[in-house]
Formats: structure tokens, sequence, C-alpha cells
């Protein structure tokens, strides 16, 4: 059987999750979208309420679970529902929106104590070449929570992307692991 | 089409009768589609806003799974743990906008809790103007 790997997005709602993974899912993607009904619905029609679930086949190096959260920060035990064997955490975010740091500030607020114990990367979406000011505030607010992660410019609609962003919380795993404890799985499977 | 406001007093008069109808029933919930909450009658047992998302989430993962599964389209979603029971059901007529939420403690009858809900939806439902008003 192939080895797999559970991989998590996170960010502000709008950032791209949902479409990331429709985009890059070998299978149909599981989705669990809504209707908007507040302030949101004015950018964007739905909005996830659960998760959102796809997979992508690595060949070789295996097989890419992927699953995205809520962007609210009311659905925050949705973390806890898919914690366990998580490789590491992606945080999206739209840099081209202009609410992108607020975005991101809420997210780390949110996630912040969970984000201290997995590998993570936070992933600069919509924009092909962000601004370094851009790239030193969110650094910044990463800073502010203790948190010492990469940051790279995606386009999470491109399967390339993904991967570069799965081995990088590959090499994250391997030799910056704080020892925190992990559920360990069963030697059987 | 736009979905025009229920009467609240009519939506919170519901939930009253609901926890009032029925012995073992903790807390009544109606919560937005997107895990808002609207209205609640929980006594303070539980926090609103999580209960609301939580139900959002239930319903939307129960739909999806019957989705996957070609199991036709979600009438309720039951939880039932050692310490209580929790039914979580769309509100007909209300365009997808409400959630029912009822908890309900261990020993409560599920049947009647069912029964409950579902007449709580209703009297939800009652609950919208016809269309067009």
């Amino acid at each position: 059987m192939k080895q797999s790997y559970k991989m998590v997005f996170v960010g502000e709602p709008g950032a791209g999750k949902t479409t990331c993974i429709a985009a890059l899912s070998d299978i149909k993607p599981v989705t669990t979208d809504v209707g908007c009904t507040d302030e949101l619905a004015m950018i964007k029609e739905t909005t996830t309420v659960a998760l959102d679930y796809g997979e992508l086949d690595l060949g070789d190096q295996g097989r890419l679970l992927l699953y995205g959260l809520p962007g609210q920060s009311r659905f925050r035990f949705m973390f806890d529902v898919v914690r366990a064997g998580l490789l590491g955490v992606v945080i999206l975010v739209d840099a081209a929106s202009s609410h992108a740091l607020d975005g991101l500030a809420e997210t780390l607020e949110t996630y912040a104590d969970e984000l201290r114990h997995l590998p993570c990367v936070l992933a600069l979406n919509k924009h092909p070449d962000p601004p370094d000011t851009f790239k030193q505030q969110c650094q910044d607010l990463l800073r502010k929570h203790k948190l010492v992660t990469p940051i790279l410019a995606v386009d999470a609609r491109k399967r390339a992307d993904v991967i570069r962003v799965f081995e990088l919380l590959f090499v994250l795993l391997e030799y910056g692991s704080d020892g925190a404890p992990r559920q360990e799985a069963p030697a059987w499977l | 089409m736009a979905v025009k406001a229920p009467d609240r007093a009519r939506c919170i008069q519901a939930l009253d009768d609901l926890v009032k109808r029925c012995d073992g029933v903790n807390a009544a919930m109606l919560a937005l589609r997107d895990g808002r909450p609207y209205a609640e009658r929980s006594g303070g047992r539980v926090e609103p806003g999580k209960f609301a998302a939580m139900a959002s989430s239930l319903l939307a993962l129960g739909s999806s799974v019957l989705r996957e599964l070609s199991a036709g389209t979600l009438d309720h979603v039951l939880v039932e743990g050692g310490a209580g029971k929790l039914v979580v059901a769309n509100v007909p007529g209300s365009h997808g906008l409400l959630i029912l939420a009822v908890l309900a403690s261990h020993d409560a009858r599920l049947g009647l809790v069912l029964g409950q809900a579902k007449t709580c939806a209703l009297e939800v439902a009652a609950a919208f103007p016809p269309n067009g008003e």
C-alpha cells in the first residue's frame, strides 16, 4: 500500500483553500460549502463549514491527503478532527487582498498553539511576486506568535507548487521536530 | 430569490415549546447554515457560538457523506454518546438558511426527541413569510 501523507490547509476565508484542493485532487473532492449569510457574501458566494478533502498521487513518493479547514475562527474545533497523523500545516494567504494581513493575524491567533508543534509553511497565494515589505510584515506576525516558518509564493492551483510545499514540510518534519508527542500509527499499518 | 426573515419571536417560541414539551432536552438552537447562532434556549449549558458552528459542520458533513454514498438527501444527523444525544436537522421551508440542533440527556427517549425536533422545525418553518410577502 502506498504511503499516505496528511496535509492541512488553514487560512482566512477566500485564501484559496477550496480552489486549491479542487484543482489538485485526483479524486472528486469532498466539499462542505454552504451559502454565506454574513458580510462575506459580498466577496464570495459560498464558504466551507466543515472541511474539504482531496487526494494527490505523488507516484513513487506516495499519496498526499489534502484537507482544507474553514477560514472562520468559530470552526477552530475542526482542527481537532483532522489532527491525528498530520504531516504539517499550510497557512494559505491571499497575498493580493488588501486585508491579507488582518486575515493572517486572525488565522495565527486561532491556530498558533497548534502551529508551534507541527511543521508549517506560510504560502502566499494569488500573487506572482509578493513585495518584500509584505513578506516582512508576514514574518513580523509570525514572530509575534513565536513561529519560525518558511514563507514562499505559490499558485495553490498548481501541482508543482503544492508538491514543493509538501517537500518543504517533509524537510521540516525531519530536521525541525520539536519533540512534541505525536500519535503513532500501529505497526501493522 | 432572497429569503425573507422569519418572525424571530415565533422561532424562539418554537424552541421554548420544544424544551417544555420534551423531557430531557437540555438545549435547543437555531443556527444559520454557515455556523452562526440565530436563537437558542440552553440555560447557559452550551456556548452558543461553538454549538452553532459544530451543528453546521455536522450537517454539512452528513450531507456530503450521503452524497458520496448516493444515499439521498439528509433528513437529520443523530449523535449519541454516554451522557447525551444530539439531533441536528435542516429547517424545512427556510431555503436551507436555518438549522435546528437539539441536545438531550442520555436518558431522554430518542423517538420523542426526534419527533419533537421535527415538530419544532415545522413550527420554525411556519415563522417564515409565505413567498411574495
